[in-house]
C-alpha cells in the first residue's frame, strides 16, 4: 500500500483499501463473482417483488471471545439502531433511510422492505453490512457515544471476528502495516454450495500488508522477491511482464478519468458568464480532445475510451445505441471543436480571433486545470488536455498542481450557507445549493477525481447527474430529464426493461457532455510469479480466501 | 550562582516557553474549523435531517460547546499531563501515535547525529592539516558530493543498487527485528549513510575553514616549539577552540535536518518514524497529532540549546554563567 489506513472499524470506514484489509478478517454479507453473480457470504438475499428483501443468515458463524453466534439479530440491531440513528454518523447512514423498514423473522433470518420496488437492491451495495455482536455495540447505543463507538479497540482492532474471515488480524501498525495469521476456523471451508477450492482455504499461513509509500521502493520489493504484490504503473508494466519473477495482471475498473467543468458561479474565471453552462460549448470542448491517443500516449493502453457513463465490459453497456463518440473520428479534430464553440458563443461577445478564442474584452481566454500534485500520469493527462484545448479549441490553459485533500476542501466543496432555507435545495458541502453557491476558491476545470460509474447498479450513479442531489459540486443542470429516467431505472422490475431505460440514459449522458469523459483506467497489478488466483477482470480478488502459491 | 543556577533558570525558561507555543498554537486551533463539525453537517444533510443540528450536536460531543477559558484549561491541563488527545487519521491517543514514531526514528538518528558530531569535525581537522593537497580536494569532494545530491534521488538509487540488484540490503523495513540485531544494523546502514554524507558537508566544512586559522596561530606555534605532538596539537589545541563557534551552529542546523531530511529518508526506507507521521497529519488536516509533534519538537530544540550552552563551558573555560 502506498499510504496507511486511517481505521479498520467496518462501521466508520469509507475508504475501498481498508475495506479490503478489514474483509481479509471478516467476511462481509455478500460479494460479487464473475459474471456479476451474487454470491453469499454471511446472509444470502432474495425477493419475489423487489420491495420485500429476505436475508438468511448463514449458520455455524460464530464470533470471537464470549459473543457467541452470529444472528439475524445483530444485523437489524446494528442497522436500526446505529445507520438509522440520528446520533451514530456511521457511514452507511445515507444507506439505510427511516423509510426502510427491516425487522429480525427468526434467529437466522431477517427482512428488508423498502418504500419501491428495486431489482438491483444487492447491487447498490446498500444492504452491505458486516457482522458486528450486540453486545459490544449496546453501550454505545444507550449513552447515544459516537466517539466511544468510533473508537473502542476491539472493533477497530477487529479482535471480535471469529470463524468470520479467511485470516485473523494480529497486529496493526498504523505507519508500517498490517499482519495477519490464516484462520484454521474460517466458515467457509465448511459451507455448501461454494467451489471446492475453498475446503481447503485459506492457504497461506500469514500475511503481510506494508505501507512502502515511494513507488520506486515498492516496484523494487517486488522485483526483489520481497513482496508478492504490488501496483505497477502503466510505465512500467512491460519491464515486469518480462521478469521471470513476476507477472502483471490488467484488472478494469469502474472508475473513469474525467475533467469537470465548474458550472458554479466561480467556473470560467476568464470573462462573463460562464459557457461551460452550454451543451454546445461542452460538445465543442469534447471534440478537442483525441481519446485514443490519451489512452495509448499516457495510459499505455492500460485504459479503455470513455464515452459515456459506463464502461464497455458492464451488463448494462447499451452495445446497440447509438451513443455519440465525441474525441474520436468526425467528433475530433479543430473544425469539429471550432464550429461546435462559434455556434455556441454566436449570441456572446465572445469571438475568435485567428486560432485563438477571446474574451469580451479582447484577451485570450484563459482556464486553470488542476490535477492531484505528485499523481505523475494524472499530470500528463492534464497536460495533453491543455495541449489539445490549446491547438483545438483556441483555449489556453494553466496546468495546476494541488494536494488532492485541499482541492476537495477548498474548491471542489462548497461553503455551506448559514441559511439554507432560502435556496431552492442544499444538500451538504458536496451541493450546497443551486450555482450561485461556491467553494471558497474559483477553479475552472480539474481532473484530481475520478468518479465511479457503478457497473453493477449504474442507477446508483444518478446523484451526478441530477442538479438538487446531494453530489453536485460542479453545479451541473441536465439538459434532458435525468430524474425521471433514473427513477424509470430505479424501479423497473426485469432487465429488459431495464436495458432500455439504461440505453436511453447513457446516450443522452454522452450527448449533453457533463463533463468530458475521458478514459477507464485498468488497475495493473504485479504478483509473484506462481500466485495462482488473480484474474483480469472486474471481480479479481472476490474469491481472495482460495489463492494460493503453485511452488 | 553558577551553572546550577543557570540550568535551573534555563529548565524554568523552557517550560514559559513551552506554555507560549502551546497556547499559540490552541488559538490557532481555536480559530480555525473543525473538519469533524462540517463532515457532520454533510452527512445530516445526505440523510435529509438538520445540517444545523447535526453540527451542534458534533460541536457537543466535541466538547466545543463549553466556553473558551473553560477549553483553554482543559487544553493546557492534557498538553502537562500527557493527554495530548486522539488522532483522528490513526484511530490512536496522539501520545501513543509519537512514541511508536519515536521509537523508529531513534534507531536511526542517534547514530547519525553521533557520526555526524564525531566524523564532521574530525574531517574538516584532517582536511585543514593537509590544506590544498590531494587528500583535502578528495575530503572536500566528498562532502561536497554529500551536501549536494538529494538525499530522496541518493536514497533510492542506494536502494535499487544494493537493494534490489545485489540484495544485500532489504528494499522494506521490517519492524519485526530487534532493535539490537544485525538485521536491523543492515536495513538501517542505508538510510544513516545516507543521512551522514547528507549532513556531514557544512559541519566538515565550517571545521576545516575554522581549524586552518588556527593551523598557524601563536599558540600553536608555541607548542609545536616546545615539542608537543602532533596529534595532542591537532586534538587540543585546534580542535577544541575549533568546536565552539562550530557548536553555536550545530544543534540548530541538525535540528533541521531532523525534520526535512529525516521525512525524506523516511519515504524512500519506508520506515514508520517522526516525520512520516507529521508529513501525514499535515496533509491530512489531523490537528491533535501535529501539535503532539510541534511540542515535542519545540521540547528537542530547547533541551538541544540548553546542552549547546553547557557544552560551551566545557569547550572554552573562558565562558562562564556567573554573570547571566
Amino acid at each position: 500500500m502506498s499510504s496507511p489506513v486511517e481505521t479498520l472499524n467496518p462501521l466508520y470506514n469509507s475508504e475501498a483499501g481498508a475495506g479490503t484489509l478489514i474483509e481479509y478478517a471478516l467476511d462481509p454479507g455478500y460479494t460479487w463473482r464473475p459474471g456479476s453473480e451474487y454470491f453469499p457470504l454471511a446472509y444470502d438475499m432474495t425477493t419475489d417483488n423487489g420491495e420485500v428483501w429476505v436475508a438468511n443468515v448463514r449458520e455455524g458463524l460464530q464470533y470471537g471471545g464470549d459473543y457467541g453466534e452470529v444472528t439475524a439479530e445483530d444485523f437489524v440491531y446494528q442497522i436500526t439502531q446505529l445507520h438509522q440513528s440520528e446520533w451514530a454518523g456511521t457511514v452507511d447512514a445515507a444507506s439505510w433511510p427511516s423509510e426502510v423498514n427491516v425487522e429480525a423473522t427468526g434467529d437466522y433470518e431477517f427482512q428488508i422492505e423498502l418504500p419501491n420496488p428495486n431489482a438491483l437492491y444487492p447491487e447498490t451495495f446498500d444492504p452491505y453490512v458486516y457482522p458486528i455482536p450486540m453486545e459490544l455495540m449496546q453501550p454505545y447505543v444507550g449513552n447515544q457515544d459516537a466517539q466511544g463507538l468510533q473508537q473502542d479497540t476491539e472493533i477497530l482492532e477487529l479482535q471480535f471476528t471469529g470463524n468470520l474471515g479467511a485470516y485473523t488480524l494480529d497486529q496493526w501498525n498504523r505507519s508500517s502495516g498490517l499482519s495477519y495469521s490464516r484462520n484454521d476456523d474460517y466458515y467457509l471451508k465448511n459451507a455448501e454450495g461454494v467451489p471446492e477450492v475453498f475446503t481447503q482455504a485459506p492457504y497461506f499461513d500469514s500475511l503481510e500488508v506494508q505501507v512502502v509509500q515511494e513507488e520506486q521502493s515498492r516496484l523494487g520489493a517486488l522485483e526483489s522477491g520481497e513482496t508478492d504484490s504490488a501496483a505497477v504503473p502503466p510505465n512500467r508494466v512491460s519491464r515486469f511482464r518480462n521478469l521471470e519473477s513476476t507477472d502483471v495482471y490488467v484488472i478494469p475498473q469502474p472508475y473513469n478519468e474525467v475533467c469537470v467543468y465548474n458550472m458554479r458561479d466561480n467556473g470560467w474565471t476568464t470573462g462573463p458568464g460562464n459557457l461551460f453552462r452550454n451543451k454546445q460549448f461542452r460538445q465543442g470542448l469534447g471534440c478537442a480532445v483525441d481519446k485514443q491517443r490519451l489512452v495509448t500516449g499516457v495510459f499505455r493502453d492500460f485504459a479503455d475510451v470513455e464515452y459515456t457513463w459506463q464502461p464497455r465490459w458492464s451488463n448494462w453497456y447499451p452495445q446497440n445505441a447509438d451513443v455519440m463518440q465525441f474525441g474520436t473520428g468526425e467528433l475530433y479534430g479543430s473544425e469539429a471543436t471550432r464550429s461546435r464553440i462559434r455556434e455556441a458563443i454566436s449570441d456572446t461577445d465572445y469571438s475568435y480571433n485567428g486560432e485563438t478564442l477571446q474574451n469580451p474584452s479582447g484577451q485570450p481566454v484563459e482556464l486553470s486545470l488542476y490535477h492531484s500534485a505528485g499523481q505523475n500520469t494524472e499530470r500528463s493527462m492534464a497536460e495533453f488536455i491543455a495541449q489539445e484545448f490549446g491547438r483545438n479549441a483556441g483555449i489556453n490553459v494553466s496546468v495546476e498542481a494541488i494536494d488532492g485533500a485541499q482541492f476537495s476542501q477548498n474548491y471542489w466543496q462548497q461553503q455551506v450557507p448559514e441559511n439554507t432555507d432560502q435556496y431552492e435545495w442544499s444538500n451538504g458541502s458536496y451541493n450546497a445549493g443551486p450555482r450561485e453557491v461556491t467553494s471558497a476558491n474559483a477553479w475552472d476545470m480539474t481532473v484530481v477525481f475520478g468518479l465511479n460509474t457503478y457497473p453493477l447498479n449504474p442507477t446508483t450513479a444518478s446523484v451526478f447527474f441530477q442538479r438538487d442531489s446531494s453530489y453536485n459540486p460542479y453545479g451541473y443542470y441536465p439538459s434532458w430529464n435525468a430524474s425521471e429516467l433514473f427513477e424509470r431505472a430505479s424501479n423497473a422490475t426485469n432487465d429488459q426493461e431495464l436495458q432500455s431505460v439504461f440505453a436511453e440514459i447513457f446516450r443522452n449522458i454522452a450527448e449533453d457532455q457533463p463533463m468530458a469523459m475521458l478514459a477507464f483506467p485498468a488497475d495493473t497489478v504485479g504478483y509473484a510469479a506462481g500466485i495462482e488466483g488473480p484474474q483480469e477482470n472486474f471481480f479479481s480478488g472476490w474469491d481472495f480466501p482460495a489463492w494460493y502459491r503453485n511452488e | 550562582m553558577g551553572l546550577g543556577w543557570y540550568i535551573t533558570r534555563r529548565v524554568a525558561w523552557a517550560f514559559v516557553v513551552t506554555f507560549v507555543i502551546v497556547s499559540i498554537t490552541w488559538g490557532l486551533l481555536a480559530a480555525s474549523p473543525d473538519p469533524q463539525v462540517s463532515q457532520a453537517a454533510t452527512q445530516a444533510a445526505l440523510q435529509g435531517g438538520n445540517p444545523a443540528e447535526a453540527q451542534e450536536r458534533a460541536r457537543e460531543l466535541r466538547g466545543l460547546d463549553a466556553p473558551l477559558y473553560q477549553r483553554y484549561i482543559d487544553y493546557v491541563t492534557g498538553v502537562y499531563t500527557l493527554d495530548w488527545g486522539w488522532s483522528q487519521t490513526r484511530n490512536q491517543p496522539v501520545t501513543e501515535a509519537i512514541l511508536d514514531a519515536l521509537y523508529y526514528t531513534i534507531q536511526y538518528s542517534i547514530p547519525w547525529t553521533v557520526l555526524v558530531v564525531l566524523l564532521g569535525p574530525l574531517v574538516g581537522l584532517y582536511s585543514s592539516a593537509n590544506q590544498y593537497s590531494w587528500k583535502d580536494h578528495a575530503a572536500t569532494g566528498f562532502a561536497f558530493f554529500g551536501y549536494a545530491i538529494p538525499n530522496f534521488f541518493f536514497g533510492i538509487i542506494l536502494l535499487l543498487i544494493f537493494g534490489v540488484q545485489l540484495g544485500w540490503i532489504p528494499v522494506i523495513y521490517n519492524t519485526d527485528v530487534p532493535v539490537f540485531s544485525v538485521a536491523n544494523a543492515i536495513q538501517l546502514a542505508m538510510p544513516v549513510f545516507v543521512l551522514v554524507t547528507g549532513s556531514i558537508g557544512a559541519v566538515m566544512r565550517v571545521s576545516r575553514n575554522e581549524s586552518s586559522e588556527f593551523m598557524q596561530a601563536d599558540f600553536v606555534k608555541t607548542a609545536k616549539a616546545k615539542g608537543v605532538s602532533q596529534l595532542r596539537i591537532y586534538g587540543r589545541h585546534v580542535l577544541r577552540p575549533t568546536m565552539v563557534p562550530l557548536s553555536t551552529t550545530i544543534v540548530g542546523y541538525l535540528l533541521f535536518l531532523f525534520v526535512g531530511s529525516s521525512l525524506l529518508v523516511e519515504v524512500v526506507f519506508s520506515i514508520p518514524g517522526l516525520g512520516r507521521l507529521l508529513y501525514r497529519a499535515i496533509i491530512a488536516q489531523d490537528t491533535s497529532v501535529v501539535l503532539g509533534t510541534t511540542l515535542f519538537f519545540t521540547f528537542v530544540a530547547t533541551v538541544g540549546n540548553l546542552i549547546q550552552d553547557l557544552v560551551y563551558t566545557v569547550l572554552d573555560p573562558r565562558i562562564n554563567f556567573d554573570d547571566r
